[in-house]
């Protein structure tokens, strides 16, 4: 049995695209928990849709065992981190099951806005850092630059740094030596009474819910009644073990380790990451500090394009919350697009993984609605109401202000794309803050913008502004009052709520053009003419017409002919059934996503 | 113009099949399509018609596809001989551009030469075949076709707007659709041009002076049985649907072999409601309820009060026809029905 003294808990913590995964491969094969022949390029991101978007989403533990060069046998539990800007609460749980830090950061690209924020979200936890220069075999490396970096802007001492490349593994050993040197082993009693983190947890359709812990104190046995401090449910330990990464049984969990236990728990409202499981005959006085509750920022309806799948999206979703505490949803009703939910995600990239998951991992059509964010609407009676969806937003007369989120947004970019950079902030109703030059030839803006302007299309626009070197992270920074409207769109006259969207005022005529222009493209022409209408306050602001179908025949039709015409027709059928018909007026399930179109000669 | 010994080895194949096809002399129409038959040479078109002649005793109406460029004046005879009375050639335009387009290239000179091969033997019911909406196609280079296909004064004139589908020439040389309102302008200029003329359209894309409307193809449109006989021909007989393989080489090694499609009799339904709408006089309500044994109104309830009452659909003396505003765009309609 492993002493706990040779526990190694980390996680590895990077910008997007610099190496975390790349390099948990090579750890994962280094330690010889996977055989080269078994590897499939990045093991731990097991989710298909990972694996296609080369991003890591849900984290991961594995545990691994490894022979030190001071003869020493050690067992490292590694755990999966997610890069992207969204996903910081994902983080921020990984970290809580860690004692160190791996901070991967790409030499031929330097410090990216997200490794300092995922470093800074590593210091708060108290972990060891250990910096890590990757990609150093690559032609425009540069190493000594990037620790340099590393140095200036975070603070942190890279004469250590092991300057290594994951994808050949040079250098790799270093880093392994340095966490068995550098990372503080776990503490804890193992005679205490039990209190065990969940970090994760997901559902098994055979054995239930399976919750993943880090052992803080005591021991989880098999047969071990326990309890779920927070909702006070109690199981019976059924099964528990660890990953390496196929799973490992065992019959009991360790002070100090990271594993997984399964008590055939079919309720799965019973399981709440973050809470602290204890033992129920040897309980522990209080829960262990959980995690800080991450609050959506981004909330968008989910409709089944079926009605009849309705129930089916609600189960989806539940197991969906299962192991993502972040995602929330509550149900809904549209005129437009019948029985649905509001959902609430930490950003865009959330919003479009879930949505994927639940087309891809549970087989449904969905139509999404127009991401908004949450505004304050202060009433004339003095109450405020809380919307996030602007189909609610009250009538104009009855409101006195609005407030909106505001971000204050970080953007590291090279000297060649400052000024279109900054054009593309102020033109987001951005204010400049501050700007900071890191050193020759990179710096950090920060401005203040409405977060509503950052989920519409700001990170593409970015991106394709800096041909992809600026780098961003934002975090919300309050409330403020903004002179906003909401604004409606109508089809034949009539007012289709799924597409109300609150806008600034000074942007509702182009906006609404815009918009209007864009569902003239998306909507097919029906057998009669449909006014297409952008209104303010009962004030038609922008309009267009979709003219009526004209001509909608088959030419030819022989006898020949019959079977391939009729599957002509049957192919029009299904794709009529895949829009909701709103009123008389038939809607693709796109054109709901035609609010977010921005006209571009009007920027 | 085909190769010898393939000519010889599919007529033989179509010889096998039609001993086992066991069709009755009774046949009141012949159709023989497929765009070319007059690639054949004069001998062996006289062969083919020799194998259909059996049945050919009481035709009424016996009709044959020509490529103006390769009839001559034996071919005629041949064609007159046995007992053909009626011909439909792929004019489908006369703008030499479009028409290379298509790997034709006829002129207007070729084309009063075909049409006089044909009436000096004494086939005077000619039908001509015109493509429109084709890419890049104006109005005034329509006009010009329509007005010079008028000048050869045919009988009766069919004129289809150009799809462009998958794995077709057009698609693969990258050409675009021409757009519906373009499309729409055409050919209701076509609709109303041809009226004035006497040739008054008695199905979407078919028009005829009075008398010689083709009784061959409004079989199909009133959903009656018919046979098909060689290569990628198709039939119906008891309630079912056969298609023969497209390839030649394939029909050649194995002629009797043909896909069958079993119809339910919802599809059968269906499809005599979406071929008899095709009819500007629309379908028989009598004959569909006598061959399903349920009324159309029966059967299609709500929908059917729908398109009457919005008006796209109408019935007149026992008879469903789309309306005005709905045969333009009866495949809308159609889908409802579905």
């Amino acid at each position: 049995m492993i002493d706990q003294k040779h526990i190694r808990n980390f996680c590895i913590i990077a910008h997007i695209d610099h190496g975390k995964s790349t390099l948990a491969d090579r750890i994962l094969e280094m330690t010889e928990t996977v055989q080269q022949r078994d590897m499939k390029t990045q093991l731990l991101d097991d989710m298909e849709l990972e694996r296609e978007r080369g991003i890591t989403i849900k984290l991961n533990a594995v545990q691994l065992s490894y022979h030190a060069k001071n003869g020493e046998e050690y067992l490292f539990n590694l755990i999966d981190t997610p890069g992207h800007v969204d996903f910081s609460y994902e983080v921020s749980r990984s970290l809580a099951a860690c004692e160190g830090a791996v901070l991967v950061v790409d030499s031929t690209q330097g410090v990216q806005a997200q490794t300092l924020a995922n470093t800074y979200l590593a210091l708060d936890n108290n972990l060891e850092i250990i910096p890590v220069i990757n990609k150093v075999d690559m032609n425009n490396a540069q190493p000594d630059h990037t620790k340099q970096e590393i140095e200036d802007i975070i603070g942190l001492d890279c004469s250590m740094a092991p300057l290594i490349s994951a994808r050949s593994g040079l250098n790799v050993d270093q880093v392994l030596e340095q966490i068995v040197e550098n990372i503080p082993c776990p503490s804890g009693d193992p005679d205490a009474p039990l209190q065990a983190l969940v970090f994760d947890s997901f559902y098994d359709p055979y054995r239930g819910v399976i919750a993943l812990v880090r052992i803080r104190e005591g021991s989880l046995k098999v047969g071990d009644h326990i309890r779920f401090m927070e909702t006070g449910a109690e199981y019976e330990v059924l099964e528990a073990g660890i990953r390496n990464p196929k799973e490992v049984r065992l019959n009991e969990l360790m002070c100090g380790d990271v594993g997984w236990f399964a008590a055939s728990i079919k309720d799965i409202h019973d399981v709440l990451v973050g809470d602290t499981v204890t033992n129920v005959d040897h309980p522990a006085d209080a829960p262990l500090e959980g995690y800080r509750k991450m609050n959506p920022m981004v909330y968008c309806g989910l409709y089944p394009s079926d009605a009849a799948k309705y129930q089916d999206l609600h189960d989806a979703l539940d197991k969906l919350q299962l192991n993502d505490a972040s995602l929330q949803y509550e149900p809904e009703t549209s005129q437009a697009l019948g029985f649905g939910f509001r959902c609430g995600f930490l950003g865009l990239l959330h919003m479009d993984v879930i949505q994927e998951r639940l087309e891809r991992e549970y087989n449904l059509d969905l139509i999404a609605t127009a991401p908004s964010v949450i505004y304050h609407v202060y009433l004339s009676d003095g109450t405020m109401l809380e919307i996030d969806n602007p189909a609610k937003m009250p009538d104009a007369s009855r409101i006195k202000r609005i407030e909106e989120p505001y971000v204050r947004a970080s953007i590291m970019v090279p000297d060649e794309y400052i000024g279109a950079v900054m054009e593309l902030c102020q033109n987001k109703r951005g204010i400049y803050k501050d700007m900071q030059i890191l050193d020759t030839g990179r710096n950090s803006i920060i401005y203040e913008m409405p977060l509503s302007q950052i989920i519409f299309d700001f990170f593409d626009r970015l991106k394709s502004c800096s041909k992809g070197y600026a780098s961003l992270d934002y975090e919300l920074i309050g409330y403020r009052e903004e002179d906003l409207i909401r604004m409606d769109i109508l089809l034949n006259g009539e007012p289709v709520d799924a597409l109300s969207i609150i806008v600034h005022r000074s942007d509702a005529y182009y906006r609404g053009s815009a918009i209007t222009s864009r569902l003239k493209e998306l909507l097919p022409r029906q057998q009669f003419e449909i006014p297409v209408q952008a209104a303010v306050g009962g004030k038609v602001i922008a309009r267009t017409n979709i003219k009526a179908l004209r001509k909608n025949v088959l030419a030819k039709c022989y006898g020949g002919d019959i079977s391939r015409k009729k599957k002509l027709l049957e192919k029009q059928k299904e794709g009529k059934k895949r829009m909701k018909a709103v009123g008389s007026v038939v809607i693709p399930q796109e054109a709901f996503m035609a609010v977010l179109s921005m006209d571009d000669d009007k920027h | 113009m085909y190769h010898k010994e393939t000519v010889e080895q599919w007529l033989s194949a179509i010889r096998k099949e039609m001993e086992h096809a066991c069709i009755p002399d009774t046949l009141e129409t012949i159709y023989i399509g497929g765009g070319t038959p007059t690639a054949l040479e004069a001998e062996q078109l006289d062969d083919l018609l020799f194998l259909i002649d059996p049945y050919a005793k009481h035709v009424q109406e016996y009709t044959i596809e020509i490529n103006p460029e390769t009839l001559d004046a034996t071919k005629a005879a041949v064609l007159r001989i046995h007992g053909i009375n009626r011909a439909s050639i792929g004019f489908q335009s006369s703008d030499h551009n479009l028409l290379s387009l298509m790997g034709r290239n006829h002129t207007m000179e070729t084309m009063h030469t075909c049409m006089h091969l044909l009436r000096r033997v004494g086939i005077t019911n000619i039908s001509l075949d015109l493509m429109y909406s084709l890419p890049g196609q104006s109005m005034a280079q329509l006009q010009q076709s329509l007005f010079d296909a008028l000048s050869l004064k045919p009988t009766h004139m069919s004129l289809y707007s150009l799809t462009i589908e998958e794995n077709t020439v057009f698609k693969k040389k990258g050409y675009e659709h021409l757009d519906e309102d373009s499309e729409a302008d055409m050919y209701e200029w076509i609709v109303e041009t041809l009226h004035a003329k006497g040739y008054h359209q008695y199905e979407v894309s078919n028009f005829a002076l009075d008398g010689y409307w083709s009784r061959h193809n409004i079989g199909y449109w009133q959903y009656d049985d018919f046979i098909g006989i060689g290569a990628g021909a198709s039939g119906k007989e008891n309630g079912s649907r056969y298609d023969h393989v497209r390839s030649v080489q394939a029909y050649i090694k194995d002629p009797c072999n043909r896909q069958l499609i079993p119809l339910s009799m919802e599809d059968q339904m269906f499809e005599s409601l979406m071929m008899g709408i095709r009819m500007k006089e629309g379908m028989d309500l009598a004959v569909f309820e006598k061959r399903f044994g349920e009324s159309f109104e029966h059967h299609y309830g709500t929908v059917l009060a729908g398109m009457l009452e919005q008006g796209y659909m109408e019935i007149v003396d026992g008879r469903l026809r789309a309306s005005e505003k709905g045969y333009e765009i009866m495949n809308s309609l159609l889908v409802e029905f579905l």
